[in-house]
């Protein structure tokens, strides 16, 4: 049986409103990021994978199982989801132990677990009171309590790290990583790239319901090579590596900085490039710093969504 | 225990608080109580009467002796000042169509512990005379079969289980927390039983409450000895199957709008539909009679509600059933009707979808 959720030409209308259009995708266990903005089928695809909505077109396999035998899948799949509301009256604590309760735990096991996952979130405190009166990090966390309180083998989390603060993410985190480090899966969206990169095993891109691109981030930025890379290049003779840099055909651009001792460069091909500023700096040429401009991965993301939002 | 099974108990178990505190549902309570407070008022209208009326008592053999033709003042004389004495006049137009003439009406009231007397007299003679117990059993029990079956099977349980019901899948999805039950690792068939369970013992406490409070209360006010009499005959056959068919009521209309709820968004539409198909069944071919709710319950009423004489026939047909099933088969009946119906629910609740953001 396969470990890997898989999507094969999935498409999912809302009438007439596309929500995601024939995704095909293999996500290995680690840390995964969907990554898109607003409205792009980030929560699409995850509630797609819950069964929660269900697909008009094309097969989706988490693990082996259907999304569409919620018995069976949900024991092994947690979803922190990115809806906020509690049901009526629900306090921190009945929350998350309903949802334990409903896994068929007895009463004292459910107990036990559900103390356990709070603790996890640092909730004890207000674990009595009403979900509906909690904070948004509150309330963002109440709901990762909930989804790890059964150590799900698929943990899915639609932006979680929306509204925590600093401390809190990090260790929130660090509980994503010791998830993935079990061979689990976790599989987690943000709208911002630079938020989840440093913290993925890989990323998928996503913009108007369909895949853009997938892969680990060194890997989808080589999917980009195409696309021109920027640097920045400081040296005493600004103009003259300017004109040597010029008499290539995968440099397409060159600006001179306004002090004549600096270069913005844009090339099509890294690797070119850095051979023949190889032999410009062994050609006599002083060269202080390179620095790729565009080592933001935003700007990379943009790109890719199409010059931004 | 079986999996499902505990799983159905745990969601009766965390749903059904919120089925009897549903969020505006406090008319059901309304509904369920309303016809009981108006037994309370008659009751106590007759006991504050029983008791007003006691100073001033008159011999029964004087009362029974008063005969047509009499006049009012030899009546007056012969009984003692009445309870009321009204005088009335009504012009009245001659055979002729033209004439105008006055007709004087005078209304003697009396008690003599037990009924209370009246004397109508038309122009000083008395041309008619009534007698009645202030509350007897026999006309309580007809006022309560017919409220019981118009009022309370009819429109009371209808709307408490749409308000109770409808809300179990339609109101999550309002409140957006139906995901929380679709992400259990509970089979939807298995939910939908278990809501089900709690929206049903909600609205069998209530309304099955309600059927005996109201019951109690047809009867206070009664003369105690005829109460218990009651007691000891009919009454408690008559408690229980009142009670048995508000219980079925729920049951059945309890599957009919949770299957509403998961069918359709707007809850007028569907009240509307089955409340017309309720009321047009009696004129329905037999076969399609069996899928109503409410022929079963009819034929489980122990008393056939009051039908005035003066009803068209064909106003009788919607009001009872032409030939009830007997119970055994009644209650068969409702129940294989239910199971289909929660059967439709099954199909709807798997097709359901999490879609928060179109209601
Ligand atoms: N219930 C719905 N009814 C109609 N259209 C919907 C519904 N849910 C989503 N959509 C549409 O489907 C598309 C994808 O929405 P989705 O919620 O998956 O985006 P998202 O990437 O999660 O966005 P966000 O970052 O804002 O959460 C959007 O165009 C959205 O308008
Ligand atoms: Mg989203």
């Amino acid at each position: 049986m396969s470990n890997e959720i898989i999507f094969s030409e999935v498409s999912k209308f809302y009438g007439e409103v596309l929500g995601v259009n024939r995704v095909s995708l293999n996500v290995p266990p680690g840390i995964t990021s969907l990554v898109g903005p607003n409205g792009s089928g980030k929560t699409t695809l995850m509630n797609l994978m819950c069964g929660l909505i269900h697909a008009d077109q094309g097969t989706i396999s988490v693990r082996g199982m259907s999304p569409r035998d919620p018995e069976k899948l949900m024991r092994s799949m947690g979803y922190c989801t990115q809806f906020d509301a509690a049901p009526r009256g629900y306090s921190g604590y009945q929350f998350v132990s309903a949802a334990l309760l409903l896994h068929g735990y007895s009463a004292a096991e459910a107990d036990e677990r559900t103390w356990k996952a709070i603790d996890r979130v640092n909730l004890r405190e207000a674990a009595h009171r009403k979900v509906a009166g909690y904070s948004k990090g509150m309330r963002q966390r109440i709901r990762l309590a909930q989804s790890i309180a059964h150590e799900p083998e698929v943990l899915i989390l639609d932006e979680p790290l929306n509204g925590l603060d600093p401390l809190v993410r990090a260790e929130t985190i660090a509980l994503f990583r010791e998830f993935a480090a079990l061979g689990r899966h976790v599989i987690l969206s943000s709208h911002v790239l630079q938020e989840v990169d440093v913290i993925s095993d890989q990323v998928i891109l996503i913009a108007n319901g369909s895949i853009i691109a997938e892969g680990q981030i060194h890997n989808v930025r080589e999917e980009m090579s195409e696309h021109p890379s920027q640097f920045l290049i400081r040296c005493p003779d600004a103009a003259r590596v300017a004109s040597l840099l010029f008499a290539e055909d995968h440099i397409t651009e060159v600006r001179l900085h306004a002090d004549r001792m600096g270069l913005l460069v844009l090339t099509r091909s890294r690797e070119r490039f850095s051979h023949l500023l190889n032999e410009i700096v062994l050609g006599g040429q002083a060269i202080e710093s390179i620095v790729q401009a565009d080592a933001n991965v935003d700007s990379l993301y943009e790109y890719l969504i199409g010059g931004g939002r | 225990m079986n999996l499902w099974a505990k799983q159905v108990l745990t969601i009766a178990r965390l749903e059904v608080r919120k089925a009897f505190l549903s969020k505006r549902g406090l008319w059901v309570y309304v509904l369920a109580l309303f016809p009981a407070v108006i037994f309370l008022v008659h009751g106590f209208d007759v006991k504050l009467k029983r008791q007003r009326w006691s100073s001033q008592i008159t011999d029964h053999a004087l009362l029974e002796g008063v005969q047509a033709g009499e006049t009012a003042s030899d009546v007056r004389m012969r009984l003692g000042p009445p309870l009321m004495d009204r005088e009335f006049g009504r012009r009245r137009r001659g055979e002729d169509g033209e004439r105008l003439e006055e007709e004087r009406y005078r209304h003697l009231r009396y008690f003599d512990g037990q009924r209370r007397y009246d004397f109508h007299f038309t122009n000083g003679v008395l041309k008619e005379k009534f007698e009645q117990p202030l509350a007897t059993l026999e006309e309580n029990s007809q006022v309560f079969a017919g409220v019981f079956q118009y009022f309370y099977l009819r429109l009371a349980v209808f709307f408490g289980c749409l308000g109770i019901f409808m809300n179990l899948f339609r109101g999550e999805m309002l409140d957006k927390t139906l995901h929380f039950w679709f992400l259990a690792p509970v089979r939807r068939e298995v939910l939908l039983v278990g809501k089900y369970g709690a929206g049903l013992v909600a609205a069998a406490v209530i309304f099955g409450a309600g059927t005996i409070v109201t019951f109690l209360a047809m009867l206070w006010g009664l003369d105690p000895a005829d109460v218990q009499a009651y007691w000891q005959s009919a009454g408690p056959g008559h408690l229980f199957w009142y009670t048995v068919a508000t219980v079925l009521g729920c049951v059945g209309y309890g599957s009919v709008f949770l299957a509403a709820g998961l069918l359709m968004r707007n809850p007028i539409i569907p009240a509307v539909v089955i409340l017309f198909w309720e009321a047009i069944n009696g004129f329905l071919p037999a076969v399609l009679q069996k899928l109503s709710v409410l022929y079963y319950l009819q034929s489980l009423c122990p008393l056939p509600p009051p039908v005035d004489k003066e009803v068209p026939a064909v106003m009788r047909v919607l009001l009872a059933p032409a030939e009830p099933a007997p119970a055994a088969l009644a209650i068969l009946g409702l129940l294989g009707v239910t199971v289909l119906v929660l059967w439709v629910a099954s199909r709807a609740v798997r097709r359901l979808e999490v879609n928060y953001a179109t209601d």
